[in-house]
Formats: C-alpha cells, sequence, structure tokens
C-alpha cells in the first residue's frame, strides 16, 4: 500500500511496473483447472481395480496403469510450469483416449469374469452331480458308509465353493472345488470298484448262468431252487423252475463285494448247495452252505500266491440263509426276517442248490453315477 | 525514485524468501502414511477395501502435489494445498480404522451365530438319529447318515479355530455349509419318521 500512494502516481514507469506486478500475482500466479478427463482417469482406475482387471485382463490393465503413470506424471510436470505457460489439451487428448482404453477393458474384464462364473457353476454343478450319485448308490450299498465321510466333506467343500461364487471369489472358489475333488475321489476310491463290478459284463454272464444253473436244475428235477440278488436284496425261491416266493434280505457288512477270505464281511458269490438246516440257531433259524466251494477254494489260493491277503488269514466258512431280521448287517450270510425264514426253512430241503449273485434282477449293467449306459 | 525501487526489490526479496523456503510437508506427509499402514495393520484391506483403495489414490494424489509444487517457481510454490490433503487422508485413514474394528465385530457375531446354528443342527440330527425308525432306515443307512454327521462334527472345531483367528468370513461360510448339511440329514430322518408313521395309521 505504500508502494500506491500519490507520490507514485506522479510517475508513470513507477505505476506500469506496479501494475504489471499486480496483474503478475493476481491472474498469472493462479493455476487454470485441471482437464476434468484426469478425474475420470482415476475414477476409471479404480473402477478397473475393483473389476479385478489386473487378474481378468492383466497386460491390458498393465498398459493402462502405465499409460496414466505416464499421464500423472506430464500432469505434474505442466502444473509445475509458470500458469501463464500452461497447456492442457494435448494431455486431455491421451486421457480421452486412455478412457475408452479402459472402457474396452472393462468390458473384456466383465466378459472374461462371465465366462469364468459359467465355467465355475458348471464345473460345481457337475461335481454335485457326481456327489449325489455316489450318495444314492451309498445308500443301496452296505459299504455306502465307509465313503460317506469323504462324500460329506466334498458335498461340504463345494457348498462353501458355492458360496465364494456368489461372492464373486473365483479363486476361492477354485481352491474349494479342487478339495472338494480330493475328498471326491476318495469317496469313488472306496464305492466304485465295487460298482464296476456291476458294469461288468463278464461278470454279469457268469452270475446269470450260476442263476440259470440252480433254476434249470428245479425245472428239470422238479424241486426247489434258491436265487440270492444281493444287489437287488431280494431272495427268490423258485419250484419246478419257477417263481414261487420273493423275500427280502440283508446282506454282509461289505456284501457286495465277492468273498475272499474269513472276516472280509463281504458275501460270497457262487453256485452252492444247503449242507444241513438248523432248526435252532442263534439267528432264529438257518441253512447251512457249502462255502466255500471248490471254485472259492482256487480262487482263495490263487489270490493268497499273488500276496493279495493278508498272512495267516483263513478262506472263512459257515454262511447261512438264517433269521435275525433283514434291517441289519451280516458278517456275510443272507438275512431274513423270522417269519419268512419260517416259511422258507419249511420249503427248503438239504441239497437245495442256491446261487448268490451280484445281480439278475436289477436289470442290465448299472450305469455309474454320471454315466451313460452302453448299448453292448 | 531510488529507494522506490530499493523497497520494491526488498519486497520481492522478502516474498521469494518467504515462498522459497516454504518446507515440504514431511512430517504430514509420514503422518498419513502410518494412518493407512494402521487402517491395514487393523485388516482394512480385507474388511474395507474400496475405503482402502481410496486412502492410497488419496496419498499418492497429495503425493503428486508436493512433487508439483516443488517443481514450481519458488515464488508460485505452496504446499498447503498439500497439507490440506494429507490432513485429509489422515483423517480418512482413521475413520477407516475406526470402520473396520466395527466391520470385524460385525462378521465376527455373523460368522459365530452361524457357528451356533450349526451346532444347534447337528445336536438335532444327532438326536433324531438316536430315535430313527429301524424299518425303514436300516441299518445301513443309519450307518450312512451317521457317517454324514460324523464329517459335519468333524468340520466343527475348524470352524472354531477360524474365529479365533479372526478369519471371520471363510468361518462363516464354514458353519452355513455345515448347518445345511445337518439340517438336511435331519429333514431326511423326518421324513422317514413320517412314512413309519403313515404305515402305522
Amino acid at each position: 500500500m505504500v508502494l500506491l500512494t500519490p507520490r507514485s502516481k506522479r510517475n508513470p514507469k513507477i505505476s506500469l511496473c506496479l501494475g504489471f506486478l499486480l496483474s503478475l500475482f493476481l491472474f498469472g500466479c493462479s493455476d487454470p483447472p485441471l482437464p476434468p478427463e484426469a478425474g475420470e482417469a482415476e475414477k476409471m482406475a479404480f473402477a478397473l481395480w475393483k473389476a479385478e482387471a489386473s487378474h481378468f485382463a492383466p497386460e491390458e490393465y498393465r498398459s493402462f496403469e502405465t499409460t496414466l503413470q505416464a499421464i500423472r506424471e506430464d500432469l505434474i510436470r505442466e502444473r509445475s510450469r509458470f500458469p501463464w505457460f500452461q497447456e492442457y489439451e494435448p494431455i486431455a487428448q491421451r486421457l480421452r483416449s486412455l478412457l475408452k482404453q479402459g472402457e474396452e477393458i472393462l468390458k473384456k474384464v466383465e466378459e472374461r469374469k462371465e465366462a469364468k462364473r459359467l465355467e465355475t457353476a458348471s464345473r460345481l454343478r457337475e461335481l454335485e452331480g457326481r456327489i449325489q450319485g455316489l450318495e444314492r448308490w451309498s445308500f443301496h450299498l452296505n459299504e455306502g458308509r465307509l465313503a460317506r465321510r469323504s462324500l460329506t466333506k466334498a458335498s461340504l467343500t463345494l457348498k462353501e465353493a458355492g458360496f465364494a461364487l456368489d461372492r464373486g471369489k473365483f479363486d476361492e472358489a477354485a481352491s474349494r472345488i479342487a478339495a472338494a475333488q480330493r475328498h471326491l475321489a476318495s469317496a469313488e476310491e472306496t464305492l466304485l470298484p465295487i460298482l464296476n463290478r456291476f458294469s461288468d459284463r463278464r461278470l454279469l454272464r457268469r452270475w446269470k448262468s450260476w442263476a440259470d444253473e440252480a433254476v434249470s436244475e428245479s425245472r428239470d428235477r422238479g424241486n426247489v431252487a434258491i436265487v440270492v440278488d444281493k444287489l437287488a436284496r431280494r431272495l427268490v425261491l423258485y419250484k419246478e423252475g419257477r417263481s414261487y416266493k420273493t423275500f427280502g434280505i440283508g446282506i454282509g457288512r461289505n456284501g457286495l463285494a465277492d468273498k475272499l477270505r474269513a472276516g472280509d464281511g463281504a458275501t460270497p458269490e457262487g453256485l452252492y448247495r444247503v449242507i444241513k438246516k438248523l432248526p435252532s440257531s442263534r439267528y432264529h433259524k438257518a441253512l447251512l452252505l457249502n462255502y466255500p466251494n471248490e471254485e472259492d477254494r482256487r480262487e482263495f489260493q490263487r489270490l493268497k500266491k499273488l500276496g493279495r491277503l493278508p498272512k495267516g488269514v483263513g478262506i472263512g466258512g459257515l454262511i447261512e440263509i438264517h433269521g435275525g431280521g433283514k434291517d441289519g448287517m451280516t458278517y456275510g450270510c443272507v438275512s431274513l426276517e423270522d417269519r419268512q425264514m419260517d416259511e422258507l426253512f419249511h420249503l427248503v430241503p438239504v441239497g437245495t442248490p442256491v446261487a448268490i449273485v451280484g445281480t439278475v434282477f436289477s436289470g442290465a449293467a448299472i450305469p455309474l453315477p454320471g454315466e451313460k449306459q452302453s448299448d453292448d | 525514485m531510488r529507494s522506490q525501487w530499493k523497497y520494491l526489490a526488498l519486497g520481492m526479496l522478502v516474498l521469494a524468501l518467504l515462498a522459497g523456503c516454504a518446507k515440504q510437508p514431511t512430517e504430514e506427509l509420514t503422518a498419513a502414511q502410518k494412518a493407512i499402514e494402521d487402517a491395514k495393520a487393523a485388516g482394512s484391506a480385507k474388511y474395507l477395501p474400496d475405503e482402502t483403495k481410496k486412502l492410497e489414490e488419496a496419498l499418492a494424489a497429495a503425493q503428486n502435489e508436493i512433487k508439483t509444487q516443488a517443481d514450481k517457481f519458488f515464488i508460485t510454490r505452496s504446499y498447503d494445498k498439500a497439507k490440506q490433503m494429507l490432513a485429509q487422508v489422515k483423517t480418512d485413514a482413521e475413520k477407516v480404522k475406526g470402520g473396520v474394528a466395527a466391520k470385524k465385530e460385525e462378521a465376527k457375531k455373523n460368522a459365530m451365530a452361524e457357528q451356533e446354528a450349526a451346532n444347534a443342527a447337528l445336536k438335532e440330527a444327532k438326536a433324531l438319529l438316536a430315535k430313527a425308525p429301524k424299518g425303514k432306515g436300516a441299518k445301513a443307512d443309519i450307518e450312512a447318515m451317521k457317517a454324514d454327521l460324523k464329517a459335519v462334527e468333524d468340520g466343527l472345531p475348524e470352524i472354531q479355530q477360524l474365529i479365533e483367528k479372526e478369519d471371520y468370513l471363510v468361518a462363516l461360510d464354514k458353519a452355513k455349509a455345515a448347518k445345511e448339511k445337518a439340517t438336511g440329514v435331519a429333514n431326511q430322518i423326518k421324513e422317514a419318521m413320517e412314512k413309519v408313521k403313515g404305515k402305522k395309521k
């Protein structure tokens, strides 16, 4: 204010100088506003980060970030210049081009995310189907309990994967799917060897031949024969070659496997005969079978030589058709309700042929869970 | 006249000294950085990721402002705006840190409620299984369901461990899955019981 005294007015040079300096401070020292595209580009960078562009379009995102960083530095350089010389139009142009690039990346990211979501959801559904298939089978198989824990763990982990997928956490979902697969593989290792037996054409033919042989004998000799279908849980009594009575049965704890040795909990498969009738047994009444037969002994010796059986283990015996109820699990015998055992006991003499098979009444080969039945 | 030029030169010199000696806001910058680190250490990146990212961006913008001013002609240099920006970052980071605590508490509450629900569902399913109808639910079925519940039970300690490790979101997922499975088994048993009841009528 001292400089603007009336004294200064008297000197035009000083007034000019002061006016120049004043203009410099009033106008020249305030920065022009930044182009609005700068703020939009920062918003775009945030949107790309939030959309996980670094994961779904890494190269494109890196290129966007590099360009944006270069522009930021140019903006700093431009803003550092004396306000009169600041020029933002070239930068604004580059920012507009970058924004366009960002929109394209965003679109690409959304497309890739959707594809990933669909792929993960499809994988989830496929595994759910496999788990549900095995769960259904595990209810039919006494051995099912051995796989249930693994199956349940697979199912739980898969549910968690579903929750992660709902949150859009694809990596988390993928790692849980992988864990579910490991549990599922463990369940399949237990169940598939059993289920595979019921898809084995050679074995199915063998079972049928035993059943046919027993029924033929019944027809030819006019007596009775028994066919036990382990999978169908059915015992059919034939009289003179015709189906006469059908009973529901229980089988061994690992009943669907073929019996190989003592204590394996499996119900033997083969063509046997009733060798003794026990009117008073631990399980109501019983029909003792001639297990092991010659074929069982040969198989036992073969497996023993191959080292596939534990050392010192015997072939087992005392396989019966007995009472005690069909809902229990036996050590390998075939069990019926007491009332039905009474009926059977009355109708079956010593020497009756008994074919115990994996299945003959369940139709043809069993399609494995998630598999189509073949036509051959 | 000569004295007037002297005054002007002196004034400009004072101005230049004042502007040129403007100090960079290093203390404010350190304080803002520390506030962000504190928020992150509290778990902001996990529980409030958007807000954490915005804090980082605001800090970067403040650093750019410092750089801009440092490169400016000394007369026009001013760090006032940078200081304001850094103060805002610090305030926001402190808010985020407080928000994380609330979010964590909420997540913990949800995880624990779901854990309790899973425990209750398992308990109910086990009680139902103990009186499951033997006729329909053959021994094999009961053993299968027992195995299912055992698998659910096996997973419960892991939920507790996750809660203790403050991994509430994963704990919540696991508890939800366990509850659904246990409820599913309980429903299967209830259905079997209903069927048996129906047959007896």
